[in-house]
């Protein structure tokens, strides 16, 4: 299949050509997001580079991610707005 | 008995207990003292994990009947896939945190699946209407650098590569039920995309369009 005309938004070109980062499976990624949202939520540093990519990427994870941060941030009566702020930009 | 023991267990939020790590651990275990209860205090958890899910995920399709069943499912099923993995848990969070994802991923998957039960998988994409609100400027140089990354795909791209990427980031299929109907997995179909963006980065860095990054592996 080659020459084939899709007229791409400019955000899903975006999303095509992220860069990838170092390789982290999804269950790896499941594996840590406990640590990495509790980090986030606590302002300690996050490190984990490989897991930060593979939410970037990762769509599904990201949303999960997200959510457990919201999750918790509520239970604890924490501004979430700070470690989702990190999730986004560290 | 351990740490969930006492007035916490009054409390009238049954999920609103100190987090106590080990003693959520040691009371799960093994049948004794405070077994059941911490088990349907675990359950609570975990139903709190899953409802904040759906309704994070708003499916206007599902009714408020199958929503209640989608969150009941998801949080039986992490029940036992926490009960399984409770060995491997070592302290690195939160016993809560650690529980909640459980429910959170087992919603979040119940409810990808529900609502792209009857839709088609598109496995060649649809074109997608061009931004609005930019310069004409910036539109010819979105368009350029779409146009290259088209190229990119048809020509940098394994079949099954191209199949993977478009639906996912195109299409907007999610990840789990692309995974149900193509026979595979998350982790693998991850792996492809991952792959695959090394291979249109690479494509695209060679023809002047991206920098490289620091980051950037060798793309064999």
């Amino acid at each position: 299949m080659t020459g084939q005309h899709r007229d791409l938004t400019p955000e899903a070109a975006a999303r095509l050509t992220l860069d990838p980062g170092p390789w982290l499976s999804c269950d790896d990624c499941f594996e840590q997001m406990d640590e990495f949202v509790d980090r986030l939520l606590t302002d300690g540093p996050t490190g984990m580079p490989a897991l930060h990519a593979h939410l970037a990427g990762c769509g599904a994870c990201g949303e999960e991610a997200r959510s457990l941060l919201l999750l918790v941030a509520a239970d604890e009566g924490i501004d979430p707005a700070p470690g989702l702020r990190r999730l986004a930009e560290d | 008995m351990a740490a969930l023991d006492g007035p916490e267990l009054a409390d009238a939020d049954p999920v609103r207990i100190p987090d106590a790590s080990q003693g959520w651990v040691d009371l799960l275990s093994a049948p004794g003292p405070g077994h059941d209860e911490a088990l349907a205090r675990l359950h609570s958890l975990l139903l709190k994990a899953a409802r904040h899910q759906v309704s994070r995920m708003l499916a206007p399709t599902i009714g408020s009947a199958r929503r209640e069943e989608l969150i009941q499912q998801a949080a039986d099923e992490a029940m036992v896939a926490v009960l399984g993995k409770l060995s491997s848990f070592e302290g690195r969070s939160r016993f809560t945190t650690w529980a909640y994802k459980f429910g959170i991923l087992h919603a979040a998957v119940e409810v990808r699946r529900t609502v792209w039960r009857r839709r088609e998988v598109p496995l060649d994409s649809l074109p997608e209407p061009a931004a609005a609100g930019s310069s004409p400027e910036q539109l010819a140089e979105a368009a350029d650098f779409s146009h290259a990354v088209n190229i990119a795909i048809d020509q940098a791209l394994t079949a099954h590569q191209r199949t993977v990427v478009l639906a996912l980031l195109v299409d907007d299929v999610p990840i789990d039920v692309l995974a149900d109907r193509l026979g595979t997995t998350r982790n693998a179909l991850y792996k492809t995309l991952h792959d695959a963006r090394g291979r249109l980065r690479a494509r695209l860095t060679e023809a002047g369009y991206l920098e490289p990054s620091r980051t950037e592996e060798v793309i064999p």
